[in-house]
């Protein structure tokens, strides 16, 4: 068996405190812990302590003045099943759906998803295979072994709900001991394999609100299998609020931050996504083909549409 | 701070209090401490279902659950299945739905969750479900078929 | 009984072939005798298994494809709290391997490295996160050599050589030549020559059970081992000689075994380490692998290229074969002689071929190794014969299935190569998919991105010849019976899922008339079980059937005899069947099994008996045709329906339709588990599963990134049973755990071909191939 490294552990019961806790350096906050435990069994994370989100009373889901609140410790099984969302926010329920397996997302949570780290074949490995390969520039080492010669981590942005709640207007709020913000989700990111998102190490995401008055968002997630695997390419697709408007695509896995594409058409919005998206050898999937896999899908996305 | 935790668990309806490190993972306190060794490390990373329970009902993973994390809870293992799960146990029987067996437990737990929250769950809900686990020796043909079983009854006394 | 039959009495016996079941057994759909300690989680795996002062074995692998080790550092390791010891490759010099000509192979690395994840130390401490830990700690330094990684590099002779004691030229390990005919003649004579090359790739079995060892140092100096291994008496044989122990003072013992597909046919350092350790450290030793070391310890399929040159008639007939294939095998031997020879002995089946030669080479490489993984060395060059086969039919205007059925072997016939053929259901396979898939009136009909395939193949029943020559049974059943009526099993088989436990329990069942579920069946424990030389080369149910008929049928003599003295009557004229013993002619004349039990113990003592099946030495007119030869052959027809989007490259495979000569069915549900076990690994191999590597390093060694189907990759299959009676296997049976494996991958791209019109010659037909080739051949 694979044993975890060994840690400290708290559950505290308000955020204040857990954002205090998450100041202290090695200090790390698990919810659903699908993709942590993971990592950290892999030894990507060796954290000395971490923070559970499990007593901070964060599920649940309401709605408040056009805006759906959804607690961030909501299971993504829970999101996709909620009335509202099935019949609201669509996008938002297929996406949950495709996550890994359904027993995963009984377990992951929506604010995990949100937060889920960059991916990339040479770094989401064993450490022995990472030893033996030398390591590479987002954990332990100095060279990233999908370009060389580039300047920085290209590992790839894969979380599958991002995309959809992006076109939707949702928006995340962060708590800590100094305070709350609430930043739109489209903002959180940043093209940067290492530092993907935009975020003190005290910060809580505690909620995400998303508007009901959205418009009609179709997600996609291309992969080898349809059940547990990551995606290979990553879209979400909505039309114009009114005819002859913009259309428009987010599409993610791709690059270390989902990419925003505008466009007058549907035809040229595939294409744009195409020009916009430039795909490295973070897969086993061969970038080329990726890249060709952008048009496709947002193409099948915007046909869904209408 | 503290590397190791009190337990609180009640696991097929026995309670546990035991004191145990931090990162002590469900499936190995399940395997380890008490002996219940009917979950399985298949992959131990997510991958393939072979260490499912169920936690409060509902299926988790214990390979990548933390011991602590489900502090207070009712685990149900294989080893705790009873009169409900007889249907789903005689179906996988009579269509040796089990080959090896080293997947089967997580099968049955999964598929429990299933029929409990629709007795006669259809086909897509089926596989669905069953993408949770994998199953390297039935090509997956014969457990469909207890499965269909399973919800065709599930069907007729409703 | 065959007319040359040279067998020892006690291997003689009847085979009861086409006999109607008198027992009431044969053909049913029973649930399996164990089937619900599996379902329940209470069958016991090897890592279920705990034992007082039980530490736990971590290896250290090497980081290295090929070099020397310069210093190994263990002390950092030692230091840690609960660390309580290690062993080294040098304190197990002798070399093993279940193939005595090519034993090459140490528990753990000795001066040298030859592949990424080979170990070199194990650790032992008191839990597994310790261990881990240790392990990490230590260190290795290396001196690099050259890595030889691909077939050109290994076929080359300036390359250094990854096994320095070897003799030959470059890195091959065997080179196998066969000639029969005259092949040249054989292509002048042809209207149609038809010449490629294949590449398939590697692939590895994925049991979700690892290998896990557990050893237990015996007060008296003896050893016993608890191993996940599918051939306990190769590891029996092999851990003793590592050891330098009797083979009498180790026990082996096989408990559950969470599968195998041919991965768990070799000793694997777990074993061997496992059992050092504890007899280094005086206490029990656990070592189980984590996923990542299973892919290392791989034994998977080779790597094959192949060129395959073929010659017809205009009426389809084939009249020459000329075929080359390199395998590439990885560090070590593992069953590689084997395959060498498993790569072109089946050519001549199931088609009439006079003209056949074939030169394979089984290279050596720096990778992990590859061995037997199901249908063992066969199933790459039926992707290129099938191919080929279709690609004729096509070029001829001929119906492929038509043409199949043509030139299919007849029972009683001998290939060019002298394989003995006793039983043929071809014919019937090849109809009964035809017939359900429509395939007469859709194959080239569907349109365009839509396909229909047809394959067919044969596979063996055990090897004739044992891998180590001796005159012994290759499987030996024993029987004890009680006075409860209860019948216990004694086998030294090791059932991996397949149900050859249940397979074991019916055959006696059937014999003595008595249900299998009054049949315990103990199995792979060398204290208790008489030997079984493993599960591989779907061996079992022929040979360790034969044996269970053969020992059901001595106690059943016991037992006849006694009751025909109570009733006054012949011991012919008796029937079993319903727990009891009867007069044929006047059933409610007998007695009840358990009273035909005391009668016979009363009369004759208590009853034991034991059988052993040796296969009867065929007269082969080819001295040298050691490999390949088996009793009996099994056939399968598949086909195979495809769609491929155009946009993606992306094929879904809607359905297979399956059928197969499996002689006879002792149990059909399992008979089409199996199948369609077969079927699904087919499929994993056809569309995504592949061993790749990024110089010498596994790019995928999870389940996440090694990608196995899952349901929803899965199509639904249609299994058709054919049962054409063999005449020396149990009852008639054959096999069904291996063959259905070889055509399945051909059917897909048979199916492709229609689909698309391109022949994809090389596995797996991902998305981004198949959309390179159908963007080639548009422009």
């Amino acid at each position: 068996m694979l044993p975890l490294p060994s840690f400290q552990y708290e559950a505290p019961t308000d955020v204040v405190e857990a954002s205090r806790l998450l100041s202290e350096p090695g200090s790390q906050l698990i919810a659903g812990g699908t993709d942590l435990l993971v990592s950290m069994k892999h030894r990507l994370f060796e954290p000395r302590l971490l923070v559970s989100a499990r007593r901070l009373g964060l599920r649940g889901i309401s709605e408040h003045a056009g805006w759906l609140e959804i607690g961030a410790a909501t299971t993504l099984h829970d999101v996709a099943r909620h009335p509202t969302v099935l019949a609201r926010l669509p996008a938002l329920a297929a996406a949950c759906r495709t996550v890994a397996t359904p027993t995963i997302q009984t377990m992951a949570t929506l604010g995990g998803n949100l937060m889920l780290d960059t991916r990339c074949m040479y770094y989401n490995q064993p450490a022995g295979w990472r030893a033996t390969l030398g390591y590479c520039l987002k954990r332990e080492g100095t060279v990233c072994h999908v370009a060389p010669k580039g300047r920085g981590c290209y590992a790839t942005h894969s979380a599958d709900t991002v995309p959809a709640l992006w076109l939707m207007g949702a928006e995340a709020e962060f708590s800590s001991a100094r305070g709350v913000r609430r930043v739109a989700v489209s903002s959180m990111y940043r093209e940067d394999g290492i530092a993907w998102l935009r975020l003190e190490r005290d910060e809580v995401l505690t909620r995400v609100f998303v508007p009901l008055d959205t418009r009609r968002v179709v997600h996609r997630k291309l992969r080898t299998r349809q059940a547990i695997d990551y995606a290979q390419v990553l879209v979400a697709v909505a039309g114009p609020v009114s005819p002859g408007g913009t259309w428009t695509a987010v599409i993610s896995s791709v690059s270390s931050s989902p990419i925003l594409v505008e466009a007058a058409s549907a035809a040229e919005l595939s294409e744009a996504a195409f020009r916009a998206c430039q795909p490295l050898s973070t897969h086993l999937a061969p970038a080329t083909w990726r890249k060709k896999m952008v048009r496709v899908e947002v193409a099948r996305a915007a046909a869904l549409i209408g | 701070m503290p590397d190791e935790i009190v337990l609180t668990l009640t696991v097929n309806g026995d309670k546990h209090r035991r004191l145990i490190p931090a990162s002590r993972t469900l499936l190995d306190f399940l395997r380890e401490d008490l002996g219940l060794t009917g979950s399985k490390h298949g992959c131990d990373v997510g991958d393939c279902g072979a260490c499912t329970v169920r936690v409060g009902g509902v299926p988790r993973l214990a390979c990548i659950t933390l011991a602590a994390e489900v502090d207070g809870e009712e685990v149900q293992t294989i080893e705790g299945i009873g009169a409900a799960e007889a249907p789903l146990v005689a179906a996988f029987d009579k269509h040796v739905a089990s080959q090896c067996g080293y997947c089967t437990p997580g099968i049955i737990l999964s598929l429990s969750h299933l029929f409990e929250q629709d007795p006669a769950a259809d086909d897509a809900a089926i596989r669905e479900t069953l993408g949770s686990n994998i199953c390297r020796c039935t090509g997956y043909t014969k457990i469909l078929a207890a499965a269909r079983e399973v919800a065709a009854r599930g069907g007729q006394t409703r | 009984m065959s007319e040359n039959d040279n067998r020892p009495a006690w291997a003689t016996y009847p085979t009861h072939t086409g006999e109607p079941a008198e027992g009431g057994v044969l053909g049913r759909r029973d649930a399996k005798i164990d089937g619900r300690a599996r379902i329940v989680g209470a069958a016991v795996f090897t890592d279920d298994l705990k034992l007082p002062r039980m530490v736990f074995g971590k290896f250290v692998r090497s980081t290295q494809a090929h070099a020397r080790i310069v210093a190994v550092d263990v002390s950092a390791a030692l230091a840690l709290p609960g660390v309580v010891g290690f062993a080294t490759g040098a304190e197990l010099p002798k070399k093993y391997g279940v193939i005595p000509v090519a034993q090459d192979e140490t528990a753990m690395a000795i001066g040298k490295v030859r592949y990424i994840g080979e170990p070199i130390v194990c650790i032992a401490a008191v839990d597994e996160e310790t261990a881990h830990r240790a392990a990490r700690a230590v260190r290795v330094t290396y001196e690099p050599l050259t890595p030889v990684l691909t077939i050109e590099q290994a076929l080359d002779p300036k390359m250094p050589h990854i096994h320095e004691a070897s003799r030959k030229p470059s890195n091959i390990l065997r080179r196998v030549f066969q000639e029969y005919g005259d092949v040249d003649a054989g292509f002048a004579a042809s209207d149609l020559v038809i010449e490629d090359v294949y590449e398939y790739p590697g692939s590895t079995h994925v049991p979700l059970e690892a290998h896990v060892a557990l050893a237990n140092p015996e007060p008296d100096g003896k050893l016993t081992l608890w191993s996940s291994t599918q051939n306990p008496h190769y590891v029996h044989r092999d851990v003793a000689h590592v050891l330098g122990m009797r083979e009498q003072d180790v026990r082996l013992i096989k408990p559950a075994i969470g599968a195998g597909y041919g991965g768990k046919c070799d000793p694997f350092c777990t074993d061997i380490v496992a059992g050092h350790l504890a007899r280094k450290l005086g206490r029990p030793v656990k070592i189980s692998l984590e996923r990542e070391e299973v892919f290392y310890a791989h034994r998977g399929r080779h790597p094959t290229r192949m060129w395959l040159k073929m010659g017809f008639k205009r009426d389809g007939s084939i009249t020459a074969i000329d075929f080359k294939a390199w395998a590439d095998g990885g560090a070590y031997a593992s069953y590689g002689v084997v395959t060498s020879y498993y790569l072109g002995v089946f050519m001549p089946l199931p088609y009439r071929l006079e003209n056949y030669r074939f030169e394979s080479h089984r290279l050596y490489t720096n990778k992990p190794p590859c061995g037997p993984k199901r249908g063992h060395g066969a199933v790459q060059p039926r992707l290129a014969l099938e191919m080929h086969i279709d690609r004729a039919a096509l070029q001829l205007g001929l119906d492929p299935a038509g043409m199949r059925k043509a030139n299919c072997i007849e029972a009683g016939s001998e290939t060019c190569n002298g394989l003995k053929v006793t039983s043929v259901g071809m014919r019937e396979c090849i109809d009964a998919v035809v017939a359900a898939s429509g395939y007469a009136e859709r194959h080239g009909r569907l349109g365009p991105g839509r396909g229909l395939g047809l394959a067919a193949s044969a596979y063996m029943c055990g090897a004739l010849h044992p891998v180590y020559q001796n005159e012994l049974s290759q499987s030996s059943v024993q029987l004890k019976v009680d006075r409860s009526g209860e019948v216990t099993l004694f086998s030294g088989t090791a059932d991996c899922g397949q149900g050859s436990i249940h397979m074991l329990a019916a055959l006696c069942a059937e014999r003595l008339g008595i249900e299998p579920a009054d049949v315990r069946v103990i199995e792979g424990d060398t204290a208790l079980t008489p030997v079984d030389l493993g599960s591989y080369s779907s061996r079992v149910t022929f040979m360790a059937g034969n044996a269970c008929i053969s020992a059901s049928d001595r106690v059943r003599e016991r037992l006849a005899s006694a009751v025909a003295a109570k009733l006054g009557v012949e011991s012919s004229a008796l029937s079993f069947r319903g727990r009891r013993v009867f007069v044929t002619s006047e059933p409610e004349r007998g007695v009840s099994f358990v009273d035909a039990v005391w009668l016979a113990e009363e009369m004759i003592g208590p009853i034991g008996e034991v059988g052993g099946y040796k296969p009867h030495k065929i007269g082969s007119r080819f001295r040298r045709q050691s490999v390949g030869p088996s009793p009996a052959y099994s056939f399968t027809a598949q086909v195979a329906e495809v769609s491929v989007d155009p946009e993606t490259g992306i094929v879904t495979i809607d359905k297979i339709w399956v059928a197969h000569d499996c002689g006879r069915a002792i149990n059909r549900t399992i008979v089409e588990g199996q199948i369609e076990g077969c079927v699904y690994m087919g499929v994993g191999e056809a569309l995504y599963e592949e061993q790749r590597y990024r110089g010498a390093m596994m790019t995928s060694p999870s389940l996440l990134e090694y990608k196995i189907p899952t349901v929803h990759e899965t199509p639904e299959i249609e299994t058709f049973i054919i049962e054409t009676h063999d005449p020396n296997g149990p009852f008639g049976a054959k096999e069904a755990g291996e063959g259905p494996q070889l055509s399945t991958v051909p059917a897909i791209a048979n199916a492709l071909y229609d689909a698309t019109g391109v022949w994809f010659r090389q596995p797996p037909f991902t998305p981004d191939r198949v959309l390179a080739a159908l963007s080639r051949k548009v422009t």
